[in-house]
């Protein structure tokens, strides 16, 4: 009886954990997301499509060389995110500059910096150096490996990067537009830029450090909410983000441990297929000015 | 009252702006002319605080550039005449996208401007000209002491042209100082009270609207040969002899 209920209260908690995960890791790829489509002012800005995800992915995965149990690892593994992620961006940023840093210059050098990582993270598992069964579970995309400390760190990035953002609120509307009306208000939109963009790779790359690469959040929230409010004033369309993103990762996670029961997929695939067709509305809702 | 002393711009090695001195009183409407190039929007920019500069700008003594994002919107306000549309933005958006507006101030100006009926349109679906529009009204919606529109007059028709000149004079007459960057002489000489004439980042002129401008000032300028006609108060520039060659009028 006793054991019966202690078994209960696994399930309970080891669903509320996955829950509670689920609109954390929402609110932390919309908020990266976000943070991008103002930096760039590209639509399509995404931490999973310019590259973000794949540096901190194939950093995570080197650190897989180290033992497992090393309690290092939960600092090691966000810490070898965020310098992944950070450095993936830059190298995008880069590449996009050299290339005239259009959005669509900007989309292709974070593909081809993303693929090119991507295929990088891959190849150990191949040449089985590290568990190859722990890496590819986690590199997946899966909110299954929720537990206190997974949480507890992805809340304290996550209101980090809210008090930062929050203090800018009005200037990045400013960065929304253009360079100049940053200017106009005394800020160095480049400093601003590099500051923004920095809390986009932490936000990303801690949720990629504990659950893996979980695509299109990014894309899709702060684009829903945008159209739910008919506006694009960046002082609401960020929290109702958040709101969109976590519902849809919450959403997206039930129907991934619910539709092919008692198969529990990765959450990521569940996403992507929803992802893509969004990505697909807005390529053909900005078709206007994506040309000129 | 703006004051500029021994202003020196630089891009990387490039000196757009060298030595200019100017002082301007406030109440009047000054008009910022030159060539292409000549540094117009350098100027303007840097009284705005916008970019780095050696020599001191004040505007009632106070240095602008050393001012917070809050206190600085109450002194100088840069109104350009285009931006980049490849934002997903609306022309509402556009128009709170900064510190300090007031909304009963921007209701009126949207009112005046003809913007009611383009709120809710992307910034990239109106014209260059309504995009101007909702760039003066989103300038006009701030109090400040000073306004500078950089290129004004670039993109809007004729009937908006004299109604921002009108309105920029009534504001002039309530003490603001505005300066108007542009490359339409015709409509903005007949506003201004003041004239500062810029070439390769010198001043070239400065003073009274009727007493600086001259044939030889816009030969000097631009390099064309145009005529001054000053009628009934009213000035206009007239290339008459360059048309006439040109298109064999004659």
């Amino acid at each position: 009886m006793l054991k019966g209920i202690y078994f209960a209260a696994g399930i309970c908690r080891f669903r509320l954990f996955r829950m509670i995960a689920a609109l954390l890791v929402g609110s932390l790829l919309s908020t990266s997301g976000f943070l991008i489509q103002v930096c760039t002012r590209n639509p399509l800005g995404d931490p999973y499509l310019l590259g973000i995800s794949s540096g901190a992915l194939f950093a995570v995965t080197l650190t897989f060389a180290f033992p497992p149990q090393s309690p290092l690892i939960f600092v090691f593994r966000p810490l070898a995110a965020f310098i992944g992620g950070f450095l993936a961006y830059t190298l995008t940023h880069a590449i996009a500059m050299k290339a005239g840093y259009t959005p669509t210059s900007i989309v292709l050098s974070g593909v081809a910096v993303g693929t090119t990582l991507y295929s990088l993270s891959l190849l150990p598992q191949y040449l089985i150096l590290f568990d190859i069964h722990k890496v590819f579970a986690w590199s997946m995309g899966s909110l299954t490996g929720a537990g206190p400390i997974e949480l507890l760190t992805c809340l304290a990035i996550l209101v980090i990067a809210f008090l930062i953002v929050h203090n800018y609120l009005p200037i990045l509307n400013a960065l929304n537009v253009s360079d100049d009306f940053v200017r106009e208000l005394g800020y160095d939109p480049l400093k601003l830029r590099r500051i923004m963009t920095g809390l986009a790779a932490l936000t990303a790359s801690i949720s990629v450090a504990w659950f893996g690469i979980i695509g299109f959040i990014g894309l899709a929230a702060p684009h829903i909410a945008r159209r739910l409010l008919g506006s694009g004033d960046v002082r609401y369309v960020l929290p109702t983000s958040l709101i969109t993103g976590s519902v849809l990762l919450l959403l997206s996670d039930t129907a991934a441990k619910t539709l092919f029961l008692p198969l529990d997929m990765p959450v990521n695939i569940i996403v992507s297929a929803i992802g893509g067709p969004t990505l697909a509305i807005v390529l053909v809702r900005m078709r206007k000015y994506a040309g000129s | 009252m703006l004051v500029v002393k021994n202003l020196e711009v630089f891009y990387g090695n490039f000196k757009a702006i060298s030595n200019v001195n100017l002082e301007l009183r406030s109440g009047s409407l000054v008009a910022v002319i030159g060539p292409n190039g000549a540094g117009k929007s350098t100027l303007l920019k840097a009284i705005a605080g916008m970019l780095s500069y050696n020599g001191t700008i004040t505007i009632e003594d106070v240095e602008v550039r050393e001012l917070s994002p809050w206190e600085r919107v109450k002194y100088v306000t840069y109104v350009p005449a285009t931006i980049a549309t490849t934002v997903d933005i609306t022309i509402g958006d556009l128009l709170l996208s900064t510190e300090g507006v007031d909304l009963g101030l921007l209701e009126n100006y949207v009112r005046m401007f003809d913007l009611g009926s383009l709120l809710n349109r992307k910034i990239w679906e109106v014209s260059t000209g309504e995009l101007e529009r909702a760039l003066i009204v989103r300038g006009l919606s701030r109090f400040s002491k000073v306004y500078l529109f950089d290129e004004l007059l670039s993109h809007i028709d004729l009937r908006y042209q004299i109604r921002v000149l009108k309105h920029l004079r009534t504001l002039v007459s309530a003490g603001r100082l505005v300066l108007v960057a542009s490359n339409q002489l015709s409509p903005l000489l007949n506003f201004t009270d003041y004239v500062v004439a810029i070439k390769a980042g010198k001043l070239l002129a400065a003073g009274r609207t009727v007493e600086v401008i001259c044939n030889e000032l816009l030969k000097e300028l631009y390099g064309v040969k145009a005529e001054i006609v000053k009628h009934r108060n009213i000035i206009d520039v007239v290339p008459i002899d360059e048309v006439k060659t040109e298109l064999n009028l004659s």
